[in-house]
């Protein structure tokens, strides 16, 4: 009896000793880090162009042209900003008529173009916005919008050759931001 | 004299009114933290939650929308790939309102299969946070979710448990062989 008592304590303590370290292993195995307590934060000062009655193939120009509106960096991390559209559409019936976005700024029948401009951007002056996602401010040479930066754009609108009037028409632009 | 009438008339005939809206502009601000996430050593078959915080510090409650984004390739960190399925991403909700000046958590579970195949991956995904909006203007927020899983840990484990348990079974054995050999000898 005596023998059989001290074999299944063996047992278990052997066990144990296999498994236990193993199995804390497995708990201790996944970290999560949030990096920092950094808030990504931007905000803009306009978000509404009330345009109101618009005429085929004009140029609409937001006032002032290109300091129309500032974006500023309110969060305590770096970040890099995108900017994008959409198609245009009826308020009253969405799926019903629109006006499709052009991929170059320019217009045609019920195809619009908008484009922005950022004040200091010299390089690029006016830029297509599309329905990808395109940088806002360019970053590509290191150049991320740092804690507190602002920048300030403009919009223009290119009306379509042609397009069905008497309707109203809405459309989104999103200007987005992520850590850099 | 005539002709200009006429396309004045078509021109006015062709206006229609867009983005007519009178309400004043806003300067709506909100933000999300933490900016960045990383998960280390996700074993496949096991989950991770954690919590996104967004702050709402406009006036007014609003309600923001969650989406988990595909982001292009030059835009992941280094050695990153991308997210494989993004049906083991889930959010406790897609949508959620915030009161005025006031913050709300949203947790996010990250489960990763249990399949070989997904050891030692370092994968990249975006979450975003949009306030709900119909201005011509909105923002989007995103925050980087950085996985990585680790190599064969569970496998370890249970070499460990079934190693233990081999050894429990031999010892029992043995045990109980000489326990009922000594009971059955002869005294």
């Amino acid at each position: 009896m005596k023998a059989l008592i001290t074999s299944i304590m063996a047992a278990i303590i052997l066990a144990l000793v296999f498994s236990l370290p193993a199995l804390c292993e497995e708990s201790e195995s996944i970290t999560i880090t949030m990096t920092g307590v950094n808030e990504i934060s931007i905000s803009l000062d306009k978000t509404q162009w009330p345009l109101g009655n618009v005429a085929t193939d004009m140029e609409y120009i937001t006032s002032p042209a290109i300091e129309w509106c500032t974006l500023t960096v309110e969060g305590n991390c770096d970040v890099n900003t995108f900017i994008v559209g959409e198609d245009a559409e009826w308020v009253d019936n969405p799926s019903a008529y629109k006006w499709t976005l052009s991929n170059d700024g320019t217009n045609g029948e019920n195809v619009y173009g908008l484009q922005f401009r950022i004040s200091g951007d010299t390089a690029r002056g006016y830029v297509p916005i599309t329905k990808t996602k395109g940088e806002f401010w360019p970053y590509d040479g290191g150049s991320s919008l740092a804690s507190g930066d602002t920048k300030q754009f403009g919009l223009k609108l290119l009306t379509p050759t042609y397009f069905i009037g008497g309707r109203e028409m809405r459309t989104q632009i999103t200007i987005s931001a992520v850590a850099a | 004299m005539t002709g200009h009438i006429k396309l004045a008339g078509l021109i006015a005939a062709s206006l229609v009114i867009l983005l007519p809206s009178f309400t004043l502009a806003q300067d709506f601000k909100f933000g999300i933290s933490p900016a960045e996430i990383k998960i280390d050593n996700l074993p496949p078959g096991e989950a991770s939650e954690f919590e996104l915080t967004i702050h709402n510090k406009y006036e007014a409650a609003h309600n923001f929308t969650l989406t988990i984004f595909r982001p292009p390739e030059e835009e992941r960190r280094e050695g990153r790939a991308e997210f494989p399925d993004y049906s083991w991403i889930s959010l406790s909700s897609q949508e959620i309102e915030v009161a005025a000046n006031s913050e709300a958590n949203v947790t996010v579970t990250v489960a990763i299969p249990r399949q070989q195949k997904w050891e030692g991956e370092y994968w990249e995904t975006w979450l975003g946070v949009a306030a709900e909006s119909s201005d011509m203007l909105a923002v989007r927020l995103y925050v980087r979710l950085l996985v990585s899983t680790s190599a064969a840990i569970q496998a370890r484990a249970n070499a460990g448990l079934v190693v233990g348990i081999v050894v429990g079974v031999i010892l029992l054995g043995c045990g109980g062989y000489y326990y009922f050999r000594r009971k059955t000898k002869p005294e």
